[in-house]
């Protein structure tokens, strides 16, 4: 376990003492430095109390010595014939978990193990991915299950792992993603890594964790965890598994049958009366928000091509929406609405809108959501995280929407008649003209736009996203990295036709988002044939740059781009506004915002840790020749990274 | 790190509200404007170190074409002279709330000398906008085409 060398209780140390303590008097008589003498006696009750923490057993130290061998047994050398962890590999691989991604920790090298020899083929489906940071490997949960509607798991080594893991969970929570998070306890080992409340530390902003006592209820919890993340509000859920239920010997302990959660939609004569409303109304329209899965997408866009409504979409913000260039997708050729049907989204004359996460507020025991998700206190005005955005026109009715859906639709089927289906057909035709001359209108004004600054270098923000965009259009693409530092230009330039299209923002504004991200969609494109795009902002890497080496091991297809402004520019801007508003000049707002002196080269940054690419490029011309390089790199499964010095924004 | 809304922070150039010492500059123009004539008496060399060291890019983009404010090709009225612009950035010191409301840095005479502000204008001056036409940017006219296109599901 290497990232305890270097900690104040490290193993070795932790050893030596343990050794010491063992020795008993002999050790008590041993001259202490100085130092260390007066610092004992100055932590008289603390070393007191330590010296009631019982010595580690014989069998405790021959193990962490790596002497330990398995114990013997009848024709088999084996620690376990059937380790518990093999079933908790088992119950992962039952859920469809693709992907375990982890730094590794003592706590769960059982369940590690397990992962990467246990079945036939060991480590696939989970396989074992590579983290450099825990951090990172959330994220990359994150990441994948906004991709995918589906979670990823993470495994955490004890108190800190959890707390490394901390701020990627916080953010995943507030992004109502689903995450299954696995954290091992040791709790012979090393005291500062353990806890008996371990997933207390991260209660506020999980949604559900369990301790398990017991191998049986360890892979009951598995399931349920899943469950709980897959539920709305989704996000990320932890399960805390001791070492011992996994080296347990699991004997004819069988896996438990899974039962997928059951999610309710809305009541058969709501379905009913919504028809009704969308059936009869002479201009219907739908406000699509973010849904749970690619499946509740397909629903919407059923539901939208039977009544022929015009639609709002919300793909440019994030992923689970209706298709951007659906012909229904737009204002529709009458903007005068006579029933709007919200599907997580307000504003609706039915607006169906998931419990928030402000349902979970009960777990918030350090009320460190309080600006946001707490009800009536969000400065966001309720938009957003809890998914009500809109103003409160119509009524609003707290169910799932993807869940709804289905009774709807077939509400809608048995109320159509061959004469509604006529004008619905002849309305579908006019929206889809009248969308088609707005979207070119839009998109001709947006061009305009971004031909100012076209040939300047360091090069503009929007010709990255406009050089890419003819480069992939016709390929299945995610852009996984938020674009709202490099000036979102792809909202405007860009078709988001697919629910991973864009997967929007870091979840609780928190930097060091980007790159795992998109390491976790990659993950999730590598086995559909997608491409991941990475417009990274140069600050953004340089919180866990590490998992770029995670993306070149496992082969992702993610294309990097970097957004190199040499800053955390929105941190340059406010340090500058505040020394103008105090008439102390501006010409020290650099100092802590900006990244020069050197300047970092992001090119050998990659190449450190095996990547290719290329850069740094400061002439827009370059630009469109070094993406063809880099996208046919991905296509072969070799992500590469091209480092464009930018304009700020 | 934050990332509370810029925009939210950064209101236009053009906001400035009346002050003793705008009131003192000539009327600045109601809208912008694309040309540019006014004299300009600063050294834009120097004003070029002053833009950089100031990073007044950061809003700006280093051309002024770019960022969160550009005012290339589109030349704000606080920009029409010499004049307007010395008054603006006095007038900002006195007029900006201390809770960021408005953007602008404020600029009084001890962080930037009215020889200084000058040359920041006479750099700004230099900046000109000859972006192609959208026509003549193949990449731009590719993506106006595939929009013609019919949707695939």
């Amino acid at each position: 376990m290497a990232k305890s060398k270097n900690v104040a209780v490290n193993r070795r140390g932790f050893l030596k003492g343990a050794a010491t303590a063992a020795a008993g008097a002999a050790a008590m008589a041993s001259p202490l430095p100085s130092s260390e003498a007066a610092a004992a006696q100055q932590t008289g009750a603390a070393s007191a109390a330590a010296a009631q923490v019982p010595a580690p057993s014989p069998v405790q130290l021959e193990r962490d010595a790596g002497s330990a061998r398995p114990p013997a047994t009848a024709g088999n050398t084996r620690a376990a014939v059937r380790p518990g962890s093999d079933l908790m590999v088992q119950v992962l691989r039952d859920l469809g978990i693709e992907y375990v991604a982890a730094n590794p920790g003592s706590s769960f090298e059982g369940l590690q193990e397990s992962i990467i020899n246990y079945g036939h083929p060991p480590n696939v489906k989970p396989e074992f991915i590579t983290a450099l940071h825990e951090e990172s490997a959330v994220t990359m949960a994150h990441g994948y299950g906004k991709a995918t509607g589906k979670p990823m798991c993470a495994l955490l080594h004890g108190t800190i792992g959890i707390q490394h893991a901390a701020m990627s969970i916080y953010q995943a929570y507030y992004d109502k993603t689903p995450a299954l998070l696995i954290a091992g306890r040791d709790l012979g080992f090393i005291a500062a890594h353990s806890a008996n409340d371990m997933a207390g530390m991260v209660r506020s902003f999980t949604k559900w964790d369990a301790t398990p006592k017991t191998l049986e209820e360890s892979l009951i919890a598995i399931q349920r965890a899943y469950n709980e993340a897959i539920s709305p509000p989704n996000g990320p859920t932890m399960v805390v598994i001791d070492i011992d239920l996994q080296k347990e010997e699991a004997g004819s302990l069988k896996v438990p049958a899974y039962r997928p959660p059951s999610i309710s939609g809305v009541d058969p004569g709501t379905a009913r009366e919504i028809a009704k409303g969308l059936v009869e109304a002479q201009n219907p329209r739908l406000n699509v928000g973010r849904l749970r899965t690619p499946e509740g997408v397909q629903l919407a866009v059923q539901l939208a091509e039977l009544v022929g409504a015009s639609t709002a979409t919300s793909a440019t913000q994030g992923p689970m929406s209706f298709p951007q260039r659906h012909p229904l997708s737009g204002p529709g050729a009458n903007t005068t609405y006579d029933y709007t049907l919200g599907l997580e989204q307000g504003g609706g004359t039915v607006s169906l809108i998931g419990p928030s996460l402000s349902t979970l507020l009960s777990r918030d025991t350090t009320n460190i959501g309080f600006g946001g998700i707490a009800p009536g206190v969000s400065r966001a005005g309720g938009g957003g995280r809890g998914g009500r955005g809109g103003a409160a026109t119509g009524r609003t009715i707290d169910v799932d929407a993807e869940a709804s859906l289905p009774a709807i639709i077939d509400a809608v089927r048995s109320q159509m008649s061959p004469d509604k289906q006529r004008t619905i057909q002849d309305r579908s035709a006019k929206h889809a003209a009248a969308n088609q001359t707005a979207r070119v209108d839009a998109l001709t004004r947006a061009l305009e736009q971004r031909r100012a600054g076209w040939d300047a270098s360091p090069v503009s923000t929007a010709r990255i996203y406009a050089e890419l965009w003819p480069l992939i259009m016709n390929e299945d693409w995610i852009l996984a990295s938020p674009s709202n530092f490099s000036g979102g230009h792809n909202s405007q330039l860009w078709d988001h036709n697919k629910p991973y299209s864009y997967l929007g923002g870091q979840g609780a504004g928190g930097m060091g988002y980007g790159a795992p991200a998109c390491v976790g969609a990659a993950l999730a494109a590598k086995e559909r044939k997608q491409i991941v795009v990475n417009v990274q902002c140069d600050g953004d890497l340089n919180y866990a740059p590490g998992v770029l080496w995670t993306a070149q091991h496992h082969q992702l297809p993610m294309l990097t781009i970097m957004h190199n402004n040499r800053a955390w520019h929105q941190e340059l801007m406010f340090v500058e506004y505040m020394c103008g508003v105090r008439g102390r000049g501006t010409d020290r707002g650099h100092i802590g915002t900006s990244l020069r002196d050197p300047f970092i080269d992001y090119r050998m940054m990659a190449a450190a840790y095996g990547m290719a690419g290329e850069g740094p490029i400061t002439d827009p011309l370059k630009l469109a020749p070094a993406f063809k390089r880099g996208l046919a790199s991905v296509k072969k499964g070799q992500p590469y990274m091209i480092d464009v010095i930018t304009q700020p924004r | 790190m934050s990332t509370k809304s810029f925009s939210l922070m950064f209101a236009s150039l053009t906001l400035v509200t009346g002050t003793a010492a705008l009131a003192q500059a000539p009327a600045p123009t109601a809208k912008p404007v694309t040309t540019l004539t006014s004299p300009v008496t600063g050294n834009a060399v120097s004003g070029k170190k002053l833009y950089y060291d100031h990073a007044c890019y950061s809003c700006h983009g280093f051309n002024g074409e770019t960022g969160a404010r550009a005012f290339v090709p589109n030349w704000p009225a606080n920009l029409a002279t010499e004049r307007s612009f010395l008054a603006f950035l006095r007038g900002r010191a006195n007029v900006a709330p201390v809770q960021p409301s408005t953007s602008m840095p404020n600029y009084p005479v001890e962080s930037l000398s009215d020889a200084q502000a000058k040359d920041v204008y006479a750099y700004i001056r230099s900046f000109t906008s000859t972006p192609p036409p959208l026509e003549k940017i193949p990449t731009m006219t590719q993506i106006l085409a595939a929009a013609q296109r019919p949707y695939k599901k």
